[in-house]
């Protein structure tokens, strides 16, 4: 498919390069799904109750954010050490097309919920709906080298 | 005794069901990483509030106190998962030092429990009247932030090593093993 030797690729040539970006994957996801959580947590009327939904997703996005920035780094690194094996992994296209879906959500229509305290019914509909959302990204992502 | 003891574990149907049960193994610690992923975001949250650095609208008490279950019920999840995995393949985890320093750290963090516990979680109220934080809770949020990012670093150097458990099994074989016996014997003679 690619016109590209992956041995080539610096990633493929040192024992430390490859498991030093899965942590700072690793990292980059317990700051994004974890703050995106906290939120998701809130909004089924777990953890942080004694302030709003709105309060709490203003005061995490930018932890957010730069959890996924760093996850959105890493994780094309990670991708070029094999694209081929990759594009091939029916778990990594899974996981491809339930990250999009995730990020799209999180900042339409869970960001426009959360960020207007919602009815508690709505509310865990679209926490709940987060939450699976981003298990599944993890799952499949686990899954990769499964499958 | 703590090799045979592991070696005894994953020998046991259980174990040896879950290490050949195809997708069960994978679930199990892809639960531990969403575990990981849920329940380390409100360490990091915890530390940084701890150490100025995020949700500085709230009072730290509330931080601490509204995150003591979740995380609790986080840490028992991910613990859950990683015995479960770590008794699947108890003997190659014996030998496998990542795994010996993952535990030792896990003992650190015991400890660093213990330490902080009276002066800064346990009075986490005392921390809130608009003054700057002491320098204990900040010493402790580093100290926790340093220790969690190194046990997943230990956790995840786990599986880049694979004890050679063929040739460690065949070393053990070949050495003679007709001797002890007559020691044996000659104890129960006096």
């Amino acid at each position: 498919m690619f016109v590209y030797d992956p041995s080539t690729n610096p990633l493929n040539n040192n024992d430390w390069a490859f498991p030093l970006l899965e942590i700072i994957h690793i990292t980059g996801f317990a700051f994004s799904i974890g703050t995106i959580a906290i939120v998701d947590l809130r909004l089924l009327g777990m953890g942080m109750r004694h302030q709003s939904p709105a309060q709490l997703l203003k005061d995490t996005t930018p932890w957010t954010l730069v959890g996924l920035l760093v996850m959105l780094m890493s994780g094309p690194l990670i991708f070029s050490s094999d694209p081929n094996m990759y594009l091939n992994n029916s778990s990594f296209r899974f996981k491809m097309g339930a990250l999009l879906i995730a990020i799209i959500y999180n900042y339409t229509i869970h960001r426009k919920v959360a960020g207007s305290n919602p009815a508690p019914m709505l509310g865990k509909l679209v926490g709940g709906v987060s939450l699976l959302l981003w298990v599944s990204v993890v799952f499949a992502g686990l899954f990769i080298a499964f499958v | 005794m703590l090799l045979a003891f592991a070696q005894f574990i994953q020998k046991t149907a259980f174990f040896t069901a879950l290490r050949g049960s195809g997708y069960v193994y994978p679930a199990i610690l892809s639960l531990h990483m969403v575990a990981i992923a849920l329940f380390g975001g409100m360490i990091l949250m915890t530390d940084m509030r701890l150490l100025g650095l995020s949700l500085r609208s709230y009072p730290v008490s509330e931080v601490i106190d509204q995150f003591r279950m979740p995380k609790r019920v986080g840490f028992l999840l991910i613990a859950t998962c990683g015995i479960l995995m770590a008794c699947c393949k108890a003997e190659e985890y014996y030998y496998n030092d990542w795994f010996r320093l993952k535990l030792a750290l896990l003992l650190l963090v015991a400890l660093h429990a213990v330490i902080f516990r009276r002066s800064v979680y346990h009075r986490a109220a005392g921390l809130d009247p608009g003054s700057p934080l002491p320098a204990g809770a900040k010493l402790a949020a580093s100290i926790s932030l340093i220790l969690w990012t190194s046990i997943a670093c230990a956790g995840r150097g786990i599986g880049y090593i694979e004890p050679p458990l063929d040739k460690i099994h065949a070393q053990f074989f070949s050495a003679p093993v007709v001797a002890p016996p007559a020691t044996v014997n000659a104890e129960y003679l006096h």
